[in-house]
């Protein structure tokens, strides 16, 4: 047939033509009671077989904690290094032949340089009671005619990068009163480096963990279309739509992925938690009061988001594809 | 209300189910669909609500043809249609009152109606008094009413019924009969398919026979 007349179902035909067309405000109670009917029987759903659904969330918590605890541990690892770097600077060694004097003209001068934060003066004579302090060689330091240690100055540079740092370098070398510049860096970019990489591994872990959970999802989804085989053929003869039957299995999909992202933090702060106690004694031991935090909000709720995101998605691709097989055209039997 | 034009189904296994049917079914009207076991009326029965497309042919309801119905809007024909089936097809892990509310919780009714009108369909079944037990627990009588309960509770204005009476006895069968006639006497239009040539000749009413997926005789109301 060329030209088939549109057929709707949907209103019209069967219906007295006075509730044809229904008003916007039956039609959102219409799909309030459809929302509400979905979530009530997937809270039922998941209680009518508490272990299995807890043995799922468990699954999806311990993928989720993986990424999430690496995480908290990188966070807490950049946080004393950023510390550190703020409080790194240079130390500047003036030509031995220079007295306390040129020092001071010199500092005053740096002070003035937009590169520099602070600088601070360290005379020869201050250099040699630390160094006697320090060092315990006092005794070995008395035996000597004339302090032969230089002036130093302690310069903070304004901007702690290590381009800015660098280039402050560069200049504080060509200065004329200048022996040498040095700026420990090394180590600190290493571990920075270091710490990039894991925090790679980190996004690279929770995409991979995140498909997971797809997975993870999925496959509680495909066993529950299974057993519950007899009752969505019943539906469908009695005219469900296939979102009636897949809204149950989204909301599934949603509470499994929330459950799991929630237990997945309490794990993570847990460890956190059991470890804060031995690197709080750590960092006192380093004569710093820093603290261990627990995994941020934002981590949070993003992790949440994206777990959720994921659980419903691997509901909504698992039931999709069981509908279509059921699908009249296919010829299959109810 | 529901014509079918020169229908045929085949399957691939075993030739012809149905070949050639035409006949209408008038609004208002209940007629009965007759023939041995194997003769095609599950057959026929499932093409009206599109469980099965037809091979070749037409089939009319309302007249509108429904061949050329999408998939996504076979759902809404079928909420217009009551179905009873010979094995029931309840839900075994509901209660009575669950299984009944089915057609309407997935139209999106409100719980409120819902169990009004759950209520309405069992106190005409007879089954008010055990909307909390579950199938399973009752009789082959009592199930099959909840059947009929869930297939009324939306009040579909066709009725399609495969076997109905075929797991109860002659006094319970009766019964149920006088429930379509009720029906039938609010304008409802009713097709049971039935192989029980006594219950079917008690009532005088159209009746198609059916063999080897052919129709061979239509008894007109007037000749019983």
């Amino acid at each position: 047939m060329l030209f088939r007349k549109k057929v709707n179902f949907r209103r019209g035909i069967f219906r007295p033509p006075i509730q044809a067309y229904e008003p916007i405000k039956t039609r959102v109670n219409t799909y309030l009671s459809l929302q509400k009917e979905a979530l009530n029987t997937s809270f039922v759903r998941l209680w009518v077989t508490p272990i299995g659904s807890m043995l799922t969330i468990l699954v999806l918590a311990m993928a989720l904690a993986l990424p999430v605890s690496l995480h908290g541990l990188v966070e807490n690892a950049q946080k004393p290094l950023q510390a550190l770097e703020t409080t790194s600077q240079i130390s500047l060694f003036l030509k031995p032949e220079l007295n306390n004097q040129s020092g001071r003209r010199l500092v005053e001068i740096l002070k003035r340089n937009p590169k520099v934060s602070t600088a601070e003066l360290i005379t020869k004579e201050q250099g040699l009671v630390e160094l006697s302090e320090l060092s315990g060689f006092a005794d070995a330091l008395s035996v000597l005619a004339n302090n032969p240690l230089p002036v130093v100055a302690l310069i903070k540079p304004a901007k702690t990068d290590v381009s800015s740092v660098s280039q402050l370098l560069q200049e504080l070398r060509k200065l004329p009163e200048a022996d040498l510049a040095q700026f420990d860096t090394e180590w600190l970019n290493k571990l920075r480096l270091m710490l990039e990489i894991a925090e790679q591994c980190v996004t690279a872990f929770s995409l991979l963990l995140g498909i997971g959970v797809i997975f993870i999802v999925g496959n509680t989804i495909r066993l529950e279309l299974q057993t519950r085989h007899e009752e969505i053929a019943v539906q469908k003869l009695l005219g469900a739509t296939n979102q009636f039957i897949r809204r149950p299995f989204l909301y599934a999909g949603l509470w499994y992925a929330l459950l799991g992202s929630i237990l997945a933090l309490s794990l993570a702060n847990t460890i956190i938690l059991a470890v804060r106690d031995p690197a709080n004694q750590l960092a006192s031991l380093y004569g710093s009061t820093y603290q261990l935090s627990f995994i941020d909000l934002r981590a949070s709720l993003l992790m949440t988001l994206t777990a959720v995101l994921f659980g419903i998605s691997g509901a909504w691709i698992v039931v999709s594809f069981y509908l279509r097989k059921l699908d009249p055209a296919k010829g299959t039997k109810h | 209300m529901i014509e079918f034009k020169n229908v045929s189904k085949r399957y691939n296994e075993s030739g012809d189910a149905l070949s050639d049917v035409s006949f209408q079914v008038q609004r208002g009207e209940l007629a009965f669909l007759t023939g041995h076991s194997g003769a095609g009326k599950s057959t026929l029965l499932r093409l009206i609500p599109i469980f099965e497309r037809p091979s070749k042919g037409e089939i009319i309801l309302d007249s509108q043809p429904i061949q050329g119905l999408p998939i996504r809007d076979i759902p809404f024909l079928r909420r217009k249609l009551g179905l009873i089936f010979q094995d029931f097809r309840l839900l075994n892990d509901r209660t009575v009152f669950d299984n009944v509310a089915l057609p309407l919780l997935l139209s999106g009714h409100n719980r409120i109606d819902v169990a009004r009108r759950v209520r309405g369909a069992l106190d005409k079944v007879g089954l008010l008094k055990k909307e909390k037990r579950m199938p399973l627990g009752l009789s082959g009588g009592e199930q099959q009413r909840i059947g009929i309960a869930r297939a009324i509770v939306h009040k579909p204005p066709i009725i399609l019924a495969d076997e109905p009476t075929g797991n109860l006895d002659p006094e319970l069968a009766g019964e149920i009969m006088r429930i379509f006639n009720e029906f039938n006497s609010l304008g409802v239009t009713i097709l049971i398919a039935s192989h029980d040539l006594n219950l079917v000749n008690r009532f005088s009413r159209r009746t198609l026979q059916l063999e080897h997926g052919k129709l061979i005789k239509v008894v007109t109301e007037h000749a019983v």
